[in-house]
């Protein structure tokens, strides 16, 4: 028993080095895939890791034009923490885009629900909706700020002809801010839209008609099964928002440069001008890995998330 | 059909074809190119206009083709350097504004002494010498200055008459009372402005202290070596804010919009380079072709009598950065556009000129009503501030000041308090 016990050992043994043999083998043996897969690579390598590896280290530099790059440190990372401006504009991104990026989800979930259920002209509606997303960014800009121009924008007119408050952009921050926030939600919808869209028309009918069949309302038809089944997609439309969002810097750079005095400036419009105006290499590559971090932190919560509900289903 | 070609039709037609490649590469060889990277209005000060193409019996001298990149004014500089500080580029020349010339950046470009001693650029000290200063850097030549923006007061004469205005003002506080005067509705219906003035460049409010007799940093790089007249000229555009004399839209003004307002007739009054003067009387652009006029800015009333007003200009230069090839043609390039001809042409082309020569050329004062008064302001004009590293930073410091006291969210002596405290630290040691 205990030979042929240590037998069987011996056998598994021999078995389980075999198989590791084998798997170690298959690793390393050349596949052409790794061949047709190498472009790709060398392309990610080379337009995003060494860009990448290249501005960590500069991040460390003090360098300008006319200036070989010196070490110095975490110096240029200190000097951004300790610039009020740096926080002043990390405020001004974080509020524009979770106030956005949630509108986008409320709108873009309503109108998923409204195309779901039909709608007449349906293609002509959807060709409606996802239209400013086939606009470009600047020439949306240009729209926007000519139609609410605060002395002869068409919007500004009809509003202040009809007694409502106008949107005094140029003069007050805060109204700089919700304009740059409307621009981005009119831009951006249809991406929410669309990812809504597909994930509302994947869901079965008949789960719909075994609802209605148990007596449920409108409402608990939309509690109990679509708001459910839409929430990973819910998710994934929120968390490639946040990152897309945090980025937000040409409708802010076309209408208001950050002004008046610095008070609309979002994250990426205080790097550019770190790095394009004031041509301070080191503080514009500390401020982009800062921005890294922030967008991982921000998307870490939706993928750990994310991840716990794929999980709690696949069990 | 089959086709039927004997092995002699072959091998004719191979040699045929090698040799209309090798002539074609021969051809190829013989022209020269010159790489210049400028901003547009360079090119087109070249190229077009009531002079032609100024540059065109260069190229066909020297068997040359100039392959033009052009950007605007801040991308344009950003490229410049980024390429200068290469190990090598293709770009051969260059154009630079003046107060990006700082010493690091003077590090970047070709010394232009020896080239000059070697092949003269044409009676040189014919360049306003201010211009040449600015150029000059740690006393070596690093650019070769080719069209200034001299700025003056620009005013629509058709509505300063609607208005009962029968002429411009002289002084600085008669400015202020027509500018509130001309902000009203036009008889055409449109809503008028008393003056447009752009809100991104320190150019603006550095003319309004200067009348005065203050500045925003002087050549011995004090921040604001007159406190008092620098809250006076920033009182005077919070004042005319206050009124509606310059539009709500003021922080978020740039230079192009300037142009629009004052050609759309949006506005009376504004502060542009006399340069403007074709652009902004262009019949098939502006509401008043030929009604558009410029004087030089009036200083205060109070400014004494010894202190006069210097109004800003700006200049370009041509430059060669170190690292490119063929310095021999750039240089011959700028010679030929430094010569009094090609400046003469380029300035019938619409280019502020460099030399104080070509305001004397009847073809070219005669041709145009603001030469004799742009000369003038050229003469006492100086820049807005000295080039030194920090420079771009602290114009943006300034203006971030201006705009909180304009708008009326600071008062002017706070906001010129706060120009000394943010700026100081900026200053070379």
């Amino acid at each position: 028993m205990a030979f042929g016990s240590e037998a069987s050992v011996g056998h598994r043994g021999e078995g389980a080095a075999e198989a590791a043999g084998e798997t170690k083998r298959r690793r390393f043996a050349f596949s052409p895939a790794y061949l047709y897969a190498t472009p790709v690579h060398l392309l990610v390598l080379g337009i995003i890791v060494l860009p990448a590896i290249f501005v960590l280290w500069l991040s460390f530099e003090a360098s300008s034009f006319g200036q070989s790059a010196t070490f110095v440190g975490f110096d240029n990372y200190i000097r951004v923490l300790t610039d009020p401006y740096f926080w002043g504009s990390v405020w001004n991104t974080v509020l524009v885009v979770a106030v956005a990026v949630h509108i986008e989800l409320l709108l873009g979930l309503g109108l998923a629900l409204l195309f779901a259920s039909g709608l007449p002209l349906q293609r002509v509606m959807l060709v409606v909706v996802l239209a400013p997303y086939a606009i470009s960014e600047v020439t949306a800009v240009a729209m926007w700020r000519f139609l609410f121009d605060p002395d002869v924008g068409p919007i500004t007119l009809m509003l202040r002809y009809t007694g409502l408050p106008t949107l005094d952009w140029t003069f007050i921050p805060s109204h700089g801010l919700i304009l740059v926030g409307l621009l981005t939600i009119w831009l951006h919808l249809p991406f929410t839209f669309i990812i809504l869209y597909a994930a509302r028309l994947a869901v079965p009918k008949e789960l719909y008609e075994a609802g209605r069949t148990d007596g449920a309302n409108a409402f608990q038809l939309f509690r109990n099964i679509t708001l459910p089944l839409l929430a990973p997609a819910m998710l994934i439309a929120l968390l490639f928002r946040y990152i897309f969002a945090f980025r937000l810097f040409s409708e802010v750079w076309l209408l208001t440069q950050g002004g008046p005095a610095r008070t609309t400036e979002v994250v990426s419009v205080y790097l550019y001008q770190e790095g394009f105006r004031y041509n301070s290499f080191g503080t514009a590559a500390a401020t982009a890995w800062m921005m890294v971090v922030i967008s991982l932190l921000l998307a870490t919560g939706y993928v750990w998330r994310l991840r716990k509900e794929s999980m709690a289903n696949a069990f | 059909m089959p086709l039927h070609m004997t092995r002699r039709a072959l091998l004719t037609t191979a040699m045929a074809a090698g040799a209309t490649g090798a002539l074609g590469r021969l051809a190829h060889a013989q022209v020269k190119t010159l790489n210049v990277l400028c901003h547009r209005v360079h090119q087109a000060n070249l190229t077009t206009g009531a002079a032609g193409n100024v540059i065109k019996p260069w190229e066909d001298k020297n068997d040359a083709q100039i392959s033009w990149t052009t950007l605007d004014s801040n991308p344009l500089q950003d490229r410049l350097f980024r390429e200068a500080s290469l190990s090598e580029t293709d770009f051969n020349v260059g154009y630079v504004i003046d107060n990006r010339m700082t010493s690091q950046i003077a590090s970047l470009f070709e010394p232009l002494d020896d080239l000059r001693k070697a092949e003269p650029i044409e009676d040189f000290d014919d360049i306003a010498e201010g211009l040449r200063q600015s150029m000059t850097v740690g006393g070596k030549l690093v650019g070769v200055p080719v069209r200034h923006a001299t700025q003056g007061l620009f005013y629509n004469e058709e509505l300063l008459q609607e208005a009962g205005i029968s002429a411009p003002p002289n002084t600085l506080e008669e400015l202020v009372e027509q500018a509130k005067k001309l902000t009203f509705t036009s008889r055409s219906g449109t809503p008028v402005v008393g003056m447009i003035l752009a809100s991104d460049l320190a150019v603006f409010p550095v003319m309004f202290a200067r009348a005065f007799g203050g500045d925003f940093i002087d050549k011995q790089f004090k921040v604001v070596p007159d406190p008092e007249a620098m809250e006076k000229g920033l009182s005077v555009l919070a004042d005319l804010f206050k009124a509606g004399a310059l539009p709500r839209s003021y922080a978020t003004t740039r230079n192009d919009d300037m142009v629009t307002w004052m050609q759309q007739g949006r506005a009376a009054f504004a502060v542009l380079p006399f340069a403007r003067y074709a652009q902004l009387n262009n019949k098939e652009q502006s509401t008043a072709p030929g009604k558009i006029k410029a004087i030089e800015f009036p200083g205060s009333k109070t400014l004494s009598s010894g202190h006069e007003m210097h109004p800003v200009v700006e200049s370009w230069a041509m430059a060669i950065p170190a690292n490119s090839t063929d310095k021999k043609l750039s240089w011959s390039y700028i010679r030929f556009v430094a010569s009094k001809a090609a400046t003469l042409d380029m300035a019938r082309n619409g280019n502020g000129p460099v030399r104080t020569s070509t305001y004397a050329e009847p073809s070219f004062a005669g041709s145009l009503p603001q030469a004799k008064v742009e000369a003038a302001a050229l003469a006492k004009a100086r820049p807005a501030f000295p080039a030194f590293p920090e420079a771009a930073r602290a114009q943006s410091t300034f203006l971030e000041e201006v705009q909180l006291a304009v708008l009326g969210r600071k008062s002017p002596k706070e906001a010129v308090a706060a120009i000394v405290d943010r700026v100081k630290p900026l200053m070379p040691a």
